[in-house]
């Protein structure tokens, strides 16, 4: 299913659990994984200074210190590794969501797997010194053309494998493209679909008052939407569900995966302009990351999910 | 006469080379021998009897100690009016120094010139504007750099810089290959957002070849989208080179003059090769400087003009607003206060002063004029080469107080900087001294508030 997995490291404890996954899935799909770490150019002219994952301290790059930081990360990955060998680590420098997006294409990536790493840790990123930019996550999620499943918390059934999958549906064009991921995860791993679809009503907070009936035809709409453009998708699906919520997207979609118990969100990730105000509240998939208990795949484009 | 492997007086042409130095963390090793490399003075002093000319001589001999370029000079205003950061000292006790001593100078001489040459002087020319007698105090810095760089007195990065010039004709390790497929990574990255939007390489006969800077393709290759993108919506029928696409010239900073002519020889190349109508050169202002200002000189072209006309993105950005091609929607002009940084080497040295105010008028509501401005701007405080070098970073943070200072005047928090050296110091300067601004190249600017012709918007879902 993932013949080349990604494991786009901080090289941080909050790619553990990412850590964890990336090579539970290598192992059970029998993929080549690439643990891949950038070390942030931060800035200072075009000197190639980077910070110190460990130390947080600013280092000069150069071929023996990236060399010393891929021996490091065998040291952190040791454990996963006795188990799963078959992956490469790689740390190389620049600006990690140009370089993670690069190494992707060039090899063909099947599957990137991410840590989500707070604001805070980016705070001090070159991410944020580019321009309008949002976070590297952001950046990775909109440009990849394999699934990017990112992993704050572990699967709350680790153990047990999946039981329910989640597809949060905006009804875009990317969200078809997740829609084909979901559908396709689900029936591999033999698991509950929801399809669910949050009516944005946070305009209401800007005195955008609406009626409740207003409210009601919306979703209403929207219910009859999923019906059309997924219910032929869902004819080999055992097990599904569609449910259309109200309120701020990201709560609503944390909310309902909470209810049901989902192990995995799958949704499409599309700003398409981002704008800055936006971007630093961050878009609706980040904060999903943020505040899910399960990780997040975001697809946005068909290429790799086509032929899985 | 002991010549270290790092630093020495050979110039960097195999990769070899280039690695070597690449793997001497801080160039610790590099300066260590710096300490014992000798002088050639004999070839030094044949070397300036040979180039140094009339012009030279005659401004070290009118200079008349006036004073008048002290409070122009950044540098003396950052450190207390410090007498030692007086322009026409700091050349006298340098350059003027070593013609006098006809060459016979040692090795700690030679240090101090490099120290002088580089972290007290960006080469910005601000001090010229300003001498009564016109003397260009720049220029014999860079005459310095060259001398300097001869004997091999030049900081680490600069030889580093200059080998990458030589090998791989961009300042930067990119290879054609590595350069055509970011052109290509970039097309299928924007397929969706910006449809239709390419980037042609190798055509011939265009309207538009342009050119960059090898950060753009290496760190920010959405620089390279975003052009792409406003070419497209301009209508414009343009190409980039394969080979012969880089700018810049670290080359130039060193005083490097044999990678100075190697590499923009490149681009003459692309130029002869694809016969474009014109050249446009990336948000850069060296690079300006080197390829369209200095460039046919070193490549010996006696009109001392590029084989094609050569122009700055700016004049390019300002002939589409004022044609039309580029329209913008009132709507989305920037309201908030803005000012822009006046590039030295595009603005004071290239006469482009107006061009930026043309722009400010199209795209913002309240923009701010630094004080001073336009040809009297000063120097961001990174210039020469000065952002990308570790040795003297302490002196270039010192020196960034003059640009913090200006900008925090306008009262302005966004500052348009199309230059990459100058984005870079302001960059950093709001790391080093926290002043809450932002800073942007007008790429990003212009595309969000350009109007974009029907058939070329996203298909939405």
């Amino acid at each position: 299913m993932f013949k080349k997995i990604m494991f786009a490291t901080t090289a941080s404890p909050s790619c553990d659990h990412a850590a964890r996954v990336a090579f539970n899935m290598a192992e059970n799909y029998d993929s080549d994984l690439s643990v891949f770490h950038v070390l942030g150019i931060p800035s200072q002219g075009y000197s190639m200074d980077v910070i110190d994952s460990r130390t947080g301290e600013r280092v000069s790059y150069d071929k023996d210190y990236a060399q010393w930081v891929v021996e490091e990360m065998k040291n952190t990955y040791a454990k996963l590794m006795e188990k799963y060998s078959n992956c490469t680590l790689e740390a190389l420098p620049g600006v990690p969501h140009t370089e993670i997006s690069r190494y992707a294409r060039k090899n063909n990536i099947d599957l990137i797997v991410m840590g989500a790493s707070s604001k805070d840790e980016e705070s001090e990123s070159p991410a944020v010194h580019r321009k309008f930019a949002g976070s590297t996550l952001q950046a990775v999620a909109k440009s990849a053309r394999c699934p990017v499943l990112v992993v704050g918390r572990p699967a709350a059934s680790f153990w047990g494998g999946f039981s329910n999958i989640v597809f949060a549906t905006d009804f875009s064009k990317s969200a078809d493209s997740a829609f084909m991921f979901a559908r396709k995860i689900s029936k591999a791993l033999g698991c509950k679909l929801h399809v669910f679809h949050a009516f944005d009503i946070s305009g209401m907070h800007a005195g955008k008052i609406m009626e409740q009936y207003e409210i009601e035809d919306k979703m209403r709409a929207a219910r009859e939407k999923i019906r059309s453009k997924y219910l032929p998708g869902l004819r080999d699906i055992d097990d599904y569900e569609i449910a259309v919520w109200e309120g701020i997207p990201y709560v609503e979609i944390v909310k309902y995966t909470r209810e049901n118990y989902a192990d995995l969100i799958v949704m499409a990730h599309h700003t398409r302009e981002p704008d800055s105000e936006k971007v630093k509240l961050g878009s609706t998939l980040e904060q999903v990351v943020l505040r899910a208990t399960c990780p997040v795949a975001s697809v946005n484009r068909p290429d790799k999910i086509k032929d899985m | 006469m002991p010549e270290g492997i790092l630093c020495n007086k050979k110039t960097v042409d195999t990769k070899e080379q280039l690695d070597a130095l690449l793997a001497d963390k801080n160039g610790q090793q590099y300066y260590e021998e710096m300490n014992s490399l000798d002088v050639d003075t004999d070839a030094l002093w044949a070397s300036i009897q040979k180039t140094c000319k009339s012009r030279i001589k005659t401004w070290l001999e009118i200079c008349a100690h006036c004073g008048l370029c002290a409070d122009s000079c950044f540098y003396y205003l950052a450190n207390n009016k410090d007498p030692k950061q007086v322009p026409a000292y700091k050349i006298h006790s340098t350059l003027g120094e070593m013609i006098k001593r006809k060459g016979r100078v040692d090795n700690a001489f030679m240090q101090m010139c490099m120290e002088t040459a580089f972290a007290k002087c960006t080469c910005c020319t601000r001090c010229g504007v300003y001498c009564p007698l016109g003397i260009d105090m720049a220029m014999m810095f860079g005459y310095l750099r060259g001398l300097l760089f001869s004997q091999g007195f030049t900081p680490w990065e600069m030889k580093i810089g200059t080998g990458m010039h030589r090998i791989y004709r961009a300042q930067m390790d990119i290879t054609t290959e590595d350069w055509v497929d970011t052109c290509q990574w970039m097309e299928e990255e924007y397929e969706d957002d910006w449809p239709g939007m390419k980037i042609p390489i190798d055509v011939e006969n265009a309207d538009i070849m342009y050119t960059v800077n090898a950060r753009e393709p290496k760190h920010y290759p959405e620089d390279l989208a975003e052009a792409a993108r406003l070419f497209q919506i301009a209508g414009e029928n343009w190409t980039v080179p394969s080979q012969g696409w880089e700018e810049t010239s670290l080359a130039m900073f060193a005083g490097d003059w044999g990678a100075c002519k190697l590499q923009v020889e490149s681009v003459y190349g692309a130029m002869e090769r694809l016969k474009p109508k014109r050249m446009v050169v990336t948000e850069c202002g060296h690079a300006y400087r080197a390829t369209v200002i200095e460039g046919p000189y070193w490549a010996g072209i006696k009109s001392g003009q590029t084989p094609v006309e050569s122009i700055h993105y700016v004049e390019w950005v300002a002939e589409a607003l004022r044609t039309g091609k580029l329209k913008i929607d009132p709507a989305k002009k920037i309201k908030e206060p803005v000012t822009y940084q006046d590039s030295c080497n595009y603005i004071r040295n290239a006469g482009l002063a107006n061009i930026p105010r043309e722009i400010m008028s199209y795209i913002a509501e309240d923009f701010r004029e630094m004080k001073p401005c336009r040809e009297h701007n000063f120097c961001c405080g990174g210039g020469g080469g000065l952002n990308g070098i570790g040795l003297y970073r302490k002196q270039r943070n010192v020196g960034l107080k003059v640009k913090r200072d200006q900008i925090l005047e306008t009262g302005a928090k966004l500052v348009i900087a199309p230059c990459h050296n100058c984005w870079d110091a302001i960059r950093d300067l709001e790391e080093v001294y926290r002043i809450g601004i932002r800073w942007s190249f007008l790429k990003p600017i212009l595309l969000s508030m350009v109007e974009v012709p029907e058939h070329l918007k996203p298909m939405d879902e």
